[in-house]
């Protein structure tokens, strides 16, 4: 299995918004992702040690999808997830999807840039769980 | 019946630091590592719980304020120690970041109790401790907060059966601080800076329960984390056979005619020191002594404390080495200290059941040592010496002796006394000619050759040549024609 999950995660939200589901939905699959992320990493880092990882994130990826950019001044005190969801509800299905994803990615890219791939894995294995598990099969017609 | 308390020791899986710490460190022991930043408290810490943890018995790495646990984790796994596959299972890193923020000592008590309770920790690091202190200190009552609790945090962790580590940046331990007296345990890591270079040194303030070692102790970081030097005698104490030893055999020097002029070889156990000036030919002594062992099946060591050390060794020494005859002990690492010298040494003399070693020279020996070691040079020499002898093999050093004709000198270091025999090596002047002598100074408890005998170097190595006794004036450096010569002398020499 690889350590970056990014293709399953992408793969995982497409086939999400290509079943029909919401942008809330979708939105809703990332958010609960990204609490996973908090749960996982929290203790560890600290609230705002995640809150700093994922502003970071968001702002790298909003190069691509400049909606996901995090407008809240100055430093991030907490993960505010609920701002997060209504920007991915803002969207269609599609481009939540693809917006999330990049996100989960940038997210993964950039700890393991500080921790190492193999570190960053372990952390985030519990978040990661649902993409990996969800084979082809559960979705295939 | 008298049941006293056991106090179990683990054992730390920091090379050295056992020894030093008095034979492991206390289970359930409060302690505290503390020092200036850059010391290797955290590494040390990170080497002590990586070692010491296990599934039956976790650790928990608290992170208050100071390093970022992300970068703390991104430096950390640089190090051989560093297991990956621990954390979550052994090991738990927990931040207390945002706790410590809020500047309530009771906040941060509650959390430290809260995931105690959850995780059963054998282990606990708190780190850093002094970021706890400083936190504390916002809230405009420093000390009385602070005592009550390291007080609270020393009886929680006690009564918790968990083995603790505070750790601390303090750079005075002078400094009346609750933390000393509370703590059962206080590891101070220092580093010594004299000129440019740097010397990391440790230091058992207090351990409660055992004999420590007392004193500095030198220490090196690399890519396997710490490695404590202990002094050299508890670190390489006396085997049972060493004085076995001493009473086998003399080794011969693999130079025709120096044996019987030692009285029939060097006493097995003993320290020699070949003093000459330079290009007087002591290296290439050194490396008869080392090709003779081999050639007896006995194994070699050999520290070069050179500039250039390929430049320098010989084709015959080099050859020693690449066949595995004879080990190899050079100063790859900057600013040694003696005890880690001695280390190196006694590693690789373990390593190939060595009998024989060699030092050349004491004048390379000394630049690399930190000038922080070189005042107490001849001190440190006799350490060494004693610890070889105590090993019970046979040295050889060599030391560079400048040529003075006004007075007859055998060390530059006055370390003549120390070793059990001597030869020396000069150079004379006759017919214009630049010659070598050589003579048999001192072999401890044993009869020797008092003659002064010429020797030439060759492709074969040195030849013994016979005395010049048609000559007088010899230490003088510029001899001079005896007048009236008795012919006897001339071919056999007194004894």
């Amino acid at each position: 299995m690889s350590s970056d999950p990014s293709d399953e995660i992408a793969a995982s939200l497409m086939r999400q918004a290509g079943r029909g589901a919401s942008a809330a939905q979708v939105a809703e699959s990332v958010a609960a992702t990204c609490r996973e992320i908090e749960d996982a990493l929290t203790p560890i880092v600290g609230t705002r040690g995640v809150a700093a990882l994922l502003h970071r994130s968001a702002h790298v990826a909003a190069q691509t999808h400049a909606w996901l950019s995090d407008t809240e001044p100055g430093l991030p005190q907490t993960v505010d997830l609920r701002a997060l969801t209504a920007r991915l509800a803002h969207q269609s299905a599609a481009d939540a999807a693809a917006g999330g994803a990049l996100l989960l990615h940038t997210f993964h890219t950039l700890l393991a840039s500080l921790i190492g791939a193999s570190l960053t894995g372990r952390l985030l294995r519990s978040a990661w769980a649902p993409f990996l598990s969800s084979t082809p099969m559960n979705t295939s017609p | 019946m008298i049941s006293n308390a056991v106090i179990n020791r683990l054992t730390t899986g920091v090379p050295g630091l056992d020894d030093v710490l008095g034979g492991g460190l206390p289970e359930f022991s409060f302690n505290l590592i503390a020092g200036q930043p850059g010391c290797g408290k955290t590494t040390l810490a990170h080497q002590l719980m990586f070692a010491l943890a296990t599934p039956e018995r976790p650790a928990i790495y608290f992170t208050v304020l100071g390093e970022p646990p992300l970068k703390m984790l991104r430096y950390q796994q640089q190090f051989e120690f560093f297991d990956g596959e621990a954390i979550d299972r052994s090991v738990r890193f927990i931040s207390l970041s945002d706790d410590a923020m809020a500047g309530e000592l009771e906040r941060v008590l509650k959390r430290i109790v809260d995931e105690v309770a959850a995780h059963n920790p054998a282990l606990v690091f708190v780190d850093s401790f002094r970021s706890v202190v400083l936190a504390s200190e916002t809230d405009g009552h420093p000390h009385n907060g602070l005592q009550q609790f390291v007080q609270q945090l020393g009886m929680l962790m006690t009564s918790w059966q968990a083995t603790t580590f505070l750790i601390g940046e303090y750079s005075t331990e002078t400094d009346a601080n609750p933390v000393f007296t509370v703590c059962d345990g206080l590891i101070w890591l220092r580093q010594s800076v004299q000129r440019n270079s740097m010397v990391r040194k440790m230091e058992i303030v207090k351990m409660r329960g055992q004999p420590t070692l007392p004193g500095l102790h030198t220490f090196r970081i690399g890519a396997a984390g710490l490695e404590v030097f202990p002094p050299a005698s508890v670190a390489n104490p006396v085997p049972a056979d060493a004085m076995a030893a001493l009473q086998a055999p003399r080794l011969l020097m693999g130079v025709p005619g120096l044996d019987a002029m030692l009285g029939g070889g060097l006493p097995s156990g003993y320290s020699l020191l070949v003093a000459g000036p330079s290009g007087s030919g002591k290296s290439i002594l050194a490396a008869a002594f080392l090709a003779e062992g081999a050639r007896c099946g006995e194994t070699g060591v050999i520290a070069a404390f050179e500039q250039h050390p390929n430049r320098s060794r010989s084709r015959l020494v080099a050859d020693l080495i690449a066949s595995g005859q004879v080990g190899l002990v050079e100063n790859r690492a900057a600013d040694l200290s003696i005890d880690e010298v001695v280390f190196m040494l006694m590693r690789e003399i373990r390593r190939l059941g060595a009998r024989r070693v060699v030092i050349d020279s004491l004048s390379g020996f000394e630049l690399a040592l930190a000038p922080t070691f070189r005042d107490d040079f001849r001190e440190s020499l006799s350490n060494l010496v004693t610890t070889l002898a105590g090993a019970g093999v046979t040295v050889l050093m060599t030391s560079e002796l400048e040529d003075r004709y006004t007075d007859l000198r055998f060390s530059p270091y006055g370390t003549a006394f120390m070793t059990d025999a001597i030869i020396v090596q000069r150079y004379i002047e006759v017919d214009s000619r630049l010659r070598r002598v050589m003579a048999v100074v001192k072999v401890r408890a044993s009869a020797h050759s008092d003659e002064l005998r010429e020797f030439s170097i060759d492709a074969g190595g040195i030849r013994m040549g016979a005395m010049l006794a048609d000559h007088e004036g010899l230490l003088g450096g510029r001899p001079t024609k005896k007048r009236d010569v008795d012919p006897k002398a001339r071919t056999t020499g007194p004894r």
